[in-house]
């Protein structure tokens, strides 16, 4: 077999990659173990939303106050907005419509009450807060006097949390109490779901298809309504619907007659799936060819360049020729590389060097929710993104490296998972797309 | 003098042991209560591999402690069928071992009274296929697993029942002495924040590895030595019963299948301290790596997490560097012994039970207790070996138990806990009878003990716990600080095994809790406020 250009990974990284390259007019093909960080975030888009633990008011402004070497001082502000912008156009065309732009954070209602820091969210998350008028940008290099959760614009009025009666993965009690300690006029509540397929147990998952149905939502609104009464927002778990966009909210929203926001919940993420459903169907009218469940296992070289690429499928090895070879593979928590019990890093499809550490107890911190030096480790690369050996200099000519592989960033604890991933992306699509296909 | 509780009897330690003594006095018609500083089965008892001991590993150089092991084998599995998984054991000869060994061992356990049957490499690999396809051949003996958490409550709940007391989260703080005699024990309620004295008339003290410091209070002499084991938690049983190496014990020479996991161990080594609880990485690394020559499929597994305890090891005359460390503890005999404090230290109302292991707490409660009755006058007889426990009549456990009862309620969608099978309704009973912490689910139900190390069961958990208080007015107890203080808890277990698909799983777990959920971890004091001791693990 052989393709043009082989992106490996279909995590945030790998699928905006493989779409921009496809509407470049490359002809791509797509290596997959299986799923990645779309269904493994919160489902915003998170450019960055804390540095060194402290909240972070302007994104675009605290990328000045990032370490040497960060992806982000890699492809330059410039990639930054282009990321975001082409992230912008596509979720609209897929109707998955995200409110927030680069020059100012939001705050993101989680399951936990808590509000998380991040730059888009969908706009079933996005009515909780608005963010406070811009202030003027202080010198570059000097810290943001407003970077702090109070600049961030926090919600007025009385809140609902509204659960669906004897859906799992939610407690409306655990999200309304952490919101009035933090002083929001926050009440749970529960909900009746109508009648279903599902009356004892269910998913979220289920939940979710289920509201993709009208009649079922009309049959849903009433309680819903009710549960909601006298509150000026309401917020839910991310259920509201699974395969038609955010059509569902908006229509259960207009039935209950107040605003409904989403809150981030654990894995799988429905706002991931949606995200990951529209890349897919783009990718699809884009004749991307697509392998997932056949995790890329090593590489063909000739001199510098990578030539092919082995994965395994159910019962062979496969042999995909290339001219270029795009790793989006993640890092330790992507399945890009592997810890070993040495201490030593392993990246998993072309043996790229990873700088390990002294020994494993090195790897992670003495607290779980503190910093892990592990969750930053990845592969050096140069301006273009090329793997780098120990002296700087580029070891594999037609290789590029995009999202959580990269070292020198921590996508959990800044909070920059998609935002790297699209900047990447946008990067290694200016690179490419002038590069015609052979 | 008055005190806010009268007592005949304080037992100090709410181990097995303590336990046990509680249920004998509960027997014999003697009123009693038990102070414990943390939980039940925090101590040693919680940190163990879950062996129920035919002995056999006794067989060769201690023959008393041997002996012991089968008896109360034996009657354990006779009151307490309820908490022990019936799957015997393997002491396997690998190339190397020596034969001679092997003799000796078939001989200490004749000797013992315990039950051996030789099985041939080609039986051995039959009955436990993963074994090492070079093991030349193995002896059956009646080795099994048992669950300290559930032995505990069993003979707790049939103390109490009996009218005897447990005070939980009240650490002993002091005595009253008055000459010869100690006339209260002061405690101080954790959850109340103050102290009370206790008034008694006789003290047990059978605080295990932290005897000694029970002893310091009460003025008499009682050196114990820590001796430090480690084991290591595998995702997966691999083996249908207990594995052992058939050589002089060593580390890394068993592996005790239990529940869904099995636990290797395991190093002994003295330490200064028990409540030195520390894994070195080194020795995680020695226990995988001597128990894969027995099951090599453990070398390339996953590992869930690692963890550490204090064998309440006891001689009569110390050695000379009693209070040090690092030495190899094997050679301290595992048997129990009764300090007789009125004749050895002129202190007429206090007794140690000391030394011993889980299997045999029943009997080191009775050899105590019957000393005390003497004592006492109480003439009733010890019956602990012939009462069955509460629960009892339900037979031993197994292992397809959780599995089968989700089937019988068609609960698969009602999994808090995946991995160990723990439904919402158990959740629920759980917390309506009073449990507000996850530490006391994890350890009354096994949330959070599979290969996800609580990725999903414990927000769920804390979630019901959040829904369990009164409507939010902002005073309700912080289920997300409760949840934070689990995870932290949790991960000095995990750190030290952390590699291949744990550390993906890690950074996982770090992405939900710390990503999705942005908690950074405000209610956790800092590492130095941290208790050092009393979560219990396996």
């Amino acid at each position: 077999m052989a393709a043009d250009v082989i992106v490996v990974g279909a995590g945030p990284a790998g699928l905006a990659t493989a779409t921009r390259l496809a509407e470049a007019g490359r002809q791509v093909r797509v290596l997959a173990r299986g799923n990645g960080f779309t269904h493994w975030g919160a489902g915003a888009v998170d450019v960055l939303g804390r540095v060194g633990g402290e909240p972070v008011a302007q994104p675009l402004e605290a990328i000045d106050r990032l370490p040497e070497g960060h992806p982000y001082h890699l492809v330059g502000l410039a990639a930054v907005r282009d990321g975001l912008e082409w992230f912008g156009g596509f979720a609209v065309d897929a109707g998955l419509a995200h409110v927030g732009d680069l020059d100012r954070n939001r705050l993101q209602v989680t399951a936990f009450g808590s509000l998380r820091p991040t730059c888009l969210l969908p706009e079933p998350a996005g009515g909780m807060t608005e963010p406070p008028a811009p202030e003027p940008a202080p010198p570059v290099g000097e810290r943001n006097p407003t970077a702090n959760g109070g600049a961030l614009g926090r919600p007025q009025g009385r809140v609902a949390v509204v659960n669906f009666a004897g859906f799992r993965d939610f407690s409306a009690a655990l999200c309304a109490n952490r919101l009035r300690r933090d002083g929001i006029d926050a009440t749970p509540a529960s909900a009746p779901l109508p009648s279903w397929d599902h009356d004892r147990y269910f998913t979220g998952v289920e939940l979710a298809r289920a509201i993709d149905d009208v009649g079922f939502r009309r049959r849903l609104a009433p309680g819903l309504a009710r549960a909601a009464a006298g509150a000026d927002v309401v917020v839910v778990p991310a259920v509201l619907g699974l395969n038609r966009g955010h059509e569902p909210w908006a229509d259960l929203q207009s039935l209950v007659g107040t605003p409904l926001v989403e809150a981030a919940t654990a894995p799988p993420s429905i706002p991931g799936l949606r995200l990951f459903a529209a890349y897919r169907a783009r990718l699809e009218r884009l004749g991307v060819r697509w392998q997932f469940g056949f995790p890329a296992v090593g590489v063909e070289r000739d001199g510098d360049r990578v030539t092919a690429v082995r994965s395994e499928g159910a019962s062979r090895v496969l042999t995909t020729r290339c001219q270029e070879l795009v790793l989006a593979t993640g890092g330790v928590a992507g399945n890009g590389i592997e810890a070993n019990r040495d201490g030593t890093l392993t990246e998993k499809v072309a043996g790229l060097p990873v700088d390990g550490f002294p020994d494993r107890l090195a790897y992670l911190g003495s607290r779980f929710l503190g910093d892990h030096p592990l969750a930053a480790a990845g592969v050096r690369v140069d301006a273009e993104l090329r793997p780098v050996d120990a002296s700087g200099e580029p070891l594999l000519a037609n290789v590029r490296c995009v999202g959580g592989l990269l070292a020198a960033h921590d996508p959990t604890a800044e909070g920059s998972r998609e935002g790297v991933a699209l900047a990447t992306a946008a990067r290694v699509a200016a690179l490419l797309a002038a590069t015609p296909a052979r | 003098m008055t005190h806010l509780i009268e007592t005949d009897v304080v037992v100090v330690g709410g181990g097995v042991t303590g336990v046990a003594v509680l249920r004998d006095l509960a027997l014999r018609g003697v009123h009693a209560v038990l102070v414990e500083r943390f939980d039940l089965g925090t101590g040693t008892s919680g940190r163990w591999h879950g062996l129920l001991h035919s002995g056999a590993r006794y067989a060769v150089r201690d023959q008393e402690s041997a002996r012991e092991c089968i008896e109360e084998n034996t009657t354990l599995r006779r009151i307490a069928p309820h908490t022990i998984e019936d799957i015997g054991g393997l002491f396997v000869l690998l190339p190397g071992d020596d034969e001679a060994y092997a003799e000796q061992f078939v001989e200490g356990c004749r000797a013992s009274g315990i039950p051996t049957e030789e099985l041939s490499a080609a039986a051995s690999h039959r009955r436990e296929p993963l074994l090492a396809p070079d093991v030349r051949l193995a002896f059956a003996v009646p080795d099994g697993g048992i669950d300290s958490w559930g032995l505990l409550r069993s003979m707790a709940a049939d103390a109490e029942a009996r009218g005897c007391k447990v005070l939980v989260r009240h650490p002993l703080v002091g005595m009253e002495r008055n000459g010869d005699r100690i006339t209260a024990v002061r405690v101080h309620d954790a959850v109340a924040g103050e102290d009370r004295t206790i008034g008694c008339q006789w003290v047990v003290n059978a605080a295990g590895a932290w005897a000694g410091d029970v002893g310091k209070m009460a003025g008499v002499p009682l050196t114990m030595i820590a001796g430090k084991g480690v084991m290591v938690v595998m995702a997966s049983r691999y083996v249908r019963g207990v594995i052992n190496a058939c050589r002089k014990p060593a580390d890394g020479d068993i592996i005790v299948p239990q529940h869904e996991v099995a636990i290797l161990g395991t190093t002994s080594e003295q330490v200064a301290s028990a409540d030195d609880i520390s894994v070195p990485p080194a020795d995680v690394d020695r226990m995988i790596d001597m128990c894969a020559q027995m099951v090599p499929a453990i070398a390339s597994g996953r590992v869930l997490r690692a963890f550490a305890g204090s064998r309440p090891l006891y001689v009569a005359e110390p050695p000379a560097d009693g209070d040090g460390g690092g030495g190899d503890t094997r050679e301290v005999s595992r048997t129990f012994t009764v300090v007789d404090h009125p004749r050895l230290d002129g202190l007429d109302n206090m007794y140690s039970i000391v030394g011993g292991k889980l299997t045999t707490c029943r009997q080191m409660a009775e050899a105590v207790v019957d000393r005390l009755a003497e004592r006492m006058g109480v003439t009733e007889p010890c019956r602990t070996a012939t009462e069955v426990l509460p629960g009892a009549d339900h037979g031993s456990h197994r292992l397809a138990e959780p599995l089968a009862r989700v089937e019988r309620d068609q609960a698969y969608g009602e999994l808090i806990c995946e991995c160990e099978l723990v439904t919402r309704g158990q959740v629920r009973d759980a917390v309506a009878s009073g449990l507000t912490e996850l530490e006391d689910l994890r350890r009354k139900l096994r949330l959070g003990y599979g290969p996800c190390q609580a990725a999903f069961c414990a927000w769920r958990a804390a979630g019901m716990l959040a829904e369990a208080q009164p409507a939010g007015n902002g005073t309700a107890p912080d289920a997300v600080a409760g949840l934070e203080r689990f995870l932290e808890e949790r991960w000095r277990g995990q750190r030290p095994t952390i590699w291949g698909d744990q550390a993906r799983q890690a950074l996982l777990n770090h992405a939900i809790y710390r990503g999705i959920f942005d908690l950074q971890g405000a209610g956790v004091p800092d590492e130095a406020a941290a208790p050092t001791a009393g979560a219990g693990d396996s």
